[in-house]
């Protein structure tokens, strides 16, 4: 199957206003982790297609084998993630290194927050 | 550390297995922590706990009505709620970063809760540590407002240049400043900043590089000049990485060396002409030969080859772009040849897609019309955005050589193919089979073909076309009467072919008389049969044809008495009136009447040619987005030829492939005299277009007017879309918080057709929908259908309307749409179709200075020419890229290289009006970039063409909307 989608010919969908005529869809989907990007008709889109494998092997890294229930129980840490990834749709940084590292960091800063909690 | 609490409710919401228990779930919590929230004296953690809980809830789709204020608390209070003053940095960070995520997720850019945490986010931007600075910019770009734009862009712009920042943070201030962009381009001051964020293009950190140059590549579409020395800056990187090979390991992706920024690179040069600097071409080319080199094997690592492929199809598309007959584009159009036929959809798809590009812009096809077997196969693939791609290419690649191949193809595929690709399949067989058709029994074949096979997704000016060259042309009148009895007598209901039969067995019927199966009460029985499943325009017609049928076979004029007799009864006054009239006419002591308006008809003139005018449109037009698509090159000197041909004659041979030869009056005359003779017939009742006007035309006329006393002022908010879609051809019309309107449109010649959605975004049924139009003599808009009355929740329905343009005519019709929803009782709305006179206009590119101000001069001065003198009101001064978008939106065709001063605009167009004939329209728009104004003036042979052009432009331009 093609990864990517087309919206010809439709104006509006009204429970996504998002989606403009002009979106294509790209998609990608691991086991039971679905991942779906709105872009522009003239994007890129296979590099798009690398954004989710890169963000998924993050998210692999960082939570062991990732599957849908690390997700749901830490949906935060999905978002905090994504957002050192990617910020106003664009890939902000594609070093796995890096963003782990930042990602490692809050952990630790939260860690202190608990301990600070319970001695106090 | 995990919030247990936390868990725990996300655990038992999984636990709910039907949505009562989910709902009861939510409902309790929500309690729990409203009360919790109204207690107070919560510490961080149980703070942090309950937003995250609500913030659960939120994303699977609850209402949260409150907890916005306690997000806002967490952002900003910590430091001084918190009383541990011993080292507490970290520890605020976190549950800051809580308060943040909520407010991300809760709030949206126009909320007002937006302005009480905006300085917050303005002191953790100024903050010392950057781990707040980031979760700000995080915010920023998230929500990003007006005011946050206004109030933050300069904080932000700072963060990014300034040398204290580290790098993780200018990442993120350049794209957050790419997004204040994005929304509210006026706000910020983005030439001032060109030299310095140009400058960090070549920052050695690969993160901050991407970043940067993403940013760019915004900046330089709306302000090339300023960013003009971005060219090199983008040379030069790729340079680093693709030879010099100077990249950080962190950054190799599947050995790719930075995807990301080389596709970056590679797409910002195609936003500038290509250089005229031989040396920097050579580099250019050493660096795409490079990336063709690297892509020789395919590897076997998906994302290798998906990294691959994104740069390297990146890379052709410069190639196409820098010179399409290049050496790299002959080895791309090998590569492409392999890919189409490659195992992996994707690539096929891109295979596609890039060699369509090739396609619209390589002299010549050959490399491309090797693989025409498997560009065929494409229509056939399983996956369906591979055979849109296929279809494009197709259309794209057709040519005298191919025409007959790929059309039957085209019309075998039409057969299985989806429907939403229908309507879009017809229309580009249709214009294909105008377009090389070489024999006349081909195209009536083909087209009858297209219509049988296509039924609904036909559009009307296709079966007019058909009418009008059968009409014209004597040798074709027998074949295709008999062709179209044979459709006819098929089972198969087919409402236009019933309208092409109609007409041509009621003006030819009587030369296929004498053959076998053919007799006149054979042709009506025929007809007859499917006559009470037509809708009441088609019947209309056929009653028409009846009467002409009594004219040519008195043998059956008491049978068709019957008809005319029982339709004298009939409720519908346009059927009731043609039945009485007809049944007069045909009872009459003698037959001279009769003979006199059943006379056969004239030649139509070959203004009326519909699709010619379309075809032109679809090649001029923008709407694929690409212009390339629709074979850019060739289209161009066709359309050349075509205006050669209307400057030199006015013969009107009626040969289908001639009949580009439009009259001489398309620019400097008014109308056509031929034309505007009022022939005994009637020409107008009958002619294609207005053959049977639907009866609820007249009606809707009738209610609006006196509507029209006690309503008469537009919804509030109706105007951006109204003027928006002047110049667009699809969008969003209307939106309030009930329901959204979108608008397609496409204009040929004098005619027009508009489909409306209308789209229910509520969780109740919308009833008794109706809809009204004006419609007058000067323009009307006829709905063939009614509206459905009813739109279901979360669902939308259509509604078409055929416009026709028949005077020069001043005022855009209202729309006015009345519904009850069951939430919130009866609306109303009062909008305007976004109609104009410039939506009836072609546009000519091809107009030397010479020709232009001779006709110019031949027009004069006022009255017959508008002009006015005005100031933009946009922020941004006066930007020729989008005065041209805006000019090619009104469908001005831009002539280059007319006007002596470089920054003036030189455009010409036909405003096509119906009976009141063409009228050629020429523009001058002259910018002052210092004062912020512009001169424009307008010259056309009417005045009332003239003044309502200038209009529409001279408010566009003032508001640069």
């Amino acid at each position: 199957m093609c990864n990517f989608l087309e919206y010809k010919g439709i104006v509006s969908i009204v429970q996504c206003p998002i989606i403009s005529q002009d979106t294509k869809i790209v998609y990608r989907r691991y086991a039971s982790l679905f991942f779906v990007a709105g872009i522009n008709q003239d994007d890129n889109e296979l590099i798009t297609l690398e954004v989710v494998h890169r963000y998924v092997e993050i998210l692999d890294r960082y939570f062991g084998n990732v599957c849908e229930l690390d997700l749901i129980f830490n949906f935060n840490k999905a978002y905090f993630i994504l957002d050192e990834l990617l910020i106003a749709g664009e890939l902000q940084e594609s070093s796995k290194k890096s963003v782990l590292r930042v990602i490692t960091q809050q952990d630790q800063f939260e860690e202190q927050e608990a301990n600070e909690q319970r001695n106090s | 550390m995990s919030m247990r609490g936390l868990t725990v409710f996300i655990a038992d919401i999984r636990n709910c297995r039907v949505r009562e228990l989910e709902e009861k779930r939510i409902n309790k919590e929500m309690a729990n922590i409203r009360s919790k929230f109204k207690e107070g004296n919560l510490n961080g953690y149980q703070k942090k706990k309950y937003v995250c809980k609500l913030l659960y809830m939120y994303i699977l789709g609850w209402d949260i009505d409150f907890g916005h204020m306690e997000a806002v608390n967490l952002i900003a209070s910590p430091k001084y709620s918190e009383k541990q003053i011993v080292r507490p940095v970290p520890s605020i960070v976190h549950t800051k970063a809580t308060g943040y995520l909520a407010v991300t997720l809760l709030f949206h850019e126009n909320s007002d809760l937006v302005r009480l945490v905006i300085n917050s986010i303005k002191k953790d931007l100024d903050d010392m540590n950057e781990i707040n600075n980031c979760l700000a910019l995080h915010a920023i770009a998230n929500i990003g407002g007006r005011e946050m734009a206004e109030t933050l862009a300069t904080d932000v712009h700072r963060l990014l240049i300034s040398p204290t920042s580290r790098s993780f943070v200018q990442k993120k201030a350049a794209l957050t400043l790419l997004r204040l962009f994005r929304k509210h381009p006026d706000v910020i001051p983005v030439q001032d900043w060109a030299e310095r964020i140009i400058n960090m293009m070549g920052e050695y950190d690969l993160g901050v590089a991407l970043a940067v140059t993403t940013l760019v590549m915004a900046f330089a579409q709306t302000f090339p000049e300023e960013y003009a020395n971005c060219y090199i800056k983008a040379i030069e990187r790729l340079k680093r990485i693709l030879i010099e090979r100077d990249y950080s390991l962190d950054y190799i992706y599947y050995k790719v060396p930075t995807p990301w920024l080389q596709v970056k690179c590679l797409r910002l040069l195609q936003y500038y002409p290509p250089p005229e600097d031989s040396a920097v071409r050579d580099e250019l080319n050493e660096l795409l030969q490079v990336i063709v080199n690297n892509s020789q094997d395919t590897p076997k690592n998906v994302q290798h080859n998906n990294a691959q492929n994104a740069v390297l199809f990146e890379a052709i598309n410069l190639a196409i772009h820098l010179d399409s007959n290049s050496q790299i584009c002959m080895q791309a159009a090998v590569l492409l040849g392999r890919f189409i036929s490659s195992k992996e959809t994707n690539v096929r798809y891109l295979g596609l897609e890039t060699m369509a590009h090739l396609a619209a812009c390589a002299d010549s096809l050959e490399p491309i019309r090797k693989h025409q077997e498997t560009i065929i196969m494409s229509l056939r693939d399983k996956d369906i955005s591979v055979r849109r791609r296929g279809l494009d290419l197709l259309y794209s690649m057709c040519d005298n050589t191919n025409s007959k191949i790929v059309i039957s193809e085209l019309l075998r595929y039409l057969q299985i193919a989806d429907y939403t690709l229908r309507e879009e399949m017809v229309l580009k067989i249709a214009i294909l089979t105008e377009k090389f058709a070489t024999a006349y029994s081909w195209y009536v074949d083909i087209i009858l073909q297209l219509i049988s096979t296509a039924g609904d997704h036909v559009g009307e000016e296709v079966w007019f076309r058909v009418v009008q060259i059968v009409t014209n042309n004597e040798d074709l009148q027998e074949y295709a009467a008999k062709t179209v009895l044979n459709y006819l007598r098929s089972p198969q209901y087919n409402e236009t072919m019933i309208k092409v039969g109609g007409y041509i067995l009621g003006e030819f019927g009587h030369l296929i008389a004498n053959s076998p199966g053919c007799s006149p009460i054979e042709q009506f029985t025929a007809v007859h049969s499917k006559f009470n499943l037509c809708s009441l325009q088609t019947r209309s017609l056929l009653l028409t044809t009846y009467v002409k049928f009594v004219n040519l076979f008195p043998e059956i004029k008491s049978q068709i008495l019957t008809v005319f007799n029982q339709y004298r009864h009939v409720l519908d006054s346009e059927l009731q009136q043609r039945a009485c009239e007809y049944m007069a006419i045909a009872t009459l002591p003698t037959d001279d009447m009769l003979q006199t308006v059943c006379e056969e008809m004239p030649p139509f003139p070959e203004k009326e040619s519909t699709l010619v005018i379309k075809l032109n449109q679809k090649q001029g037009d923008t709407e694929d987005k690409r212009v390339w698509v629709i074979g850019g090159k060739e289209a161009n000197i066709e359309r050349r030829e075509s205006l050669r041909a209307r400057m030199s004659s006015t013969d009107s041979g009626s040969m289908p492939t001639t009949y580009s030869s439009a009259p001489q009056q398309a620019l400097n005359g008014h109308s056509n005299s031929i034309t505007e003779e009022p022939d005994l017939l009637g020409l107008d009742d009958l002619s294609l277009s207005s053959n049977a006007p639907p009866p609820n035309t007249m009606q809707t006329s009738n209610q609006t007017s006196t509507l029209n006393s006690l309503n008469d002022v537009p919804t509030p908010g109706f105007e951006p879309g109204y003027h928006r879609l002047q110049r667009a051809a699809e969008g969003v019309l209307y939106e309030d918080s009930n329901m959204q309107i979108g608008l397609k449109s496409e204009y040929h010649g004098h005619l027009g057709r508009v489909a409306l959605y209308f789209g229910n975004k509520t969780n109740a049924t919308f009833q008794n929908l109706t809809t009204q139009i004006d419609s007058n003599d000067s323009l009307t808009v006829i709905s063939p259908n009614p509206v459905d009355n009813t739109i279901e929740a979360k669902s939308q329905v259509q509604q078409l309307l055929n416009i026709e343009c028949n005077e020069f005519f001043r005022e855009s019709p209202s729309l006015r749409i009345s519904y009850v929803s069951q939430a919130t009782g009866p609306q109303r709305l009062h909008l305007k179709l976004p109609v104009v006179l410039t939506k009836f206009m072609e546009p000519i590119s091809t107009m030397d200075g010479n020709n232009f101000f001779q006709r110019w001069k031949q027009i004069g001065g006022a009255p017959r020419e508008s002009q006015v003198v005005f100031k933009t009101e946009s922020q941004q001064g006066i930007n020729g890229e989008s005065v041209r978008t805006i000019l090619a939106g009104y469908r001005f065709g831009l002539l280059n290289d007319v006007d002596p001063n470089p920054n003036n605009f030189v455009g010409a167009g036909v405003v096509h009006g119906g009976k009141a004939g063409k009228v050629g329209a020429l523009l001058r728009l002259e910018p002052n970039m210092e004062q912020h104004m512009y001169r424009l003036t307008v010259r056309t042979t009417s005045e009332v063409v003239s003044e309502q052009l200038r209009l529409v432009l001279e408010r566009s331009l003032t508001y640069d909307v």
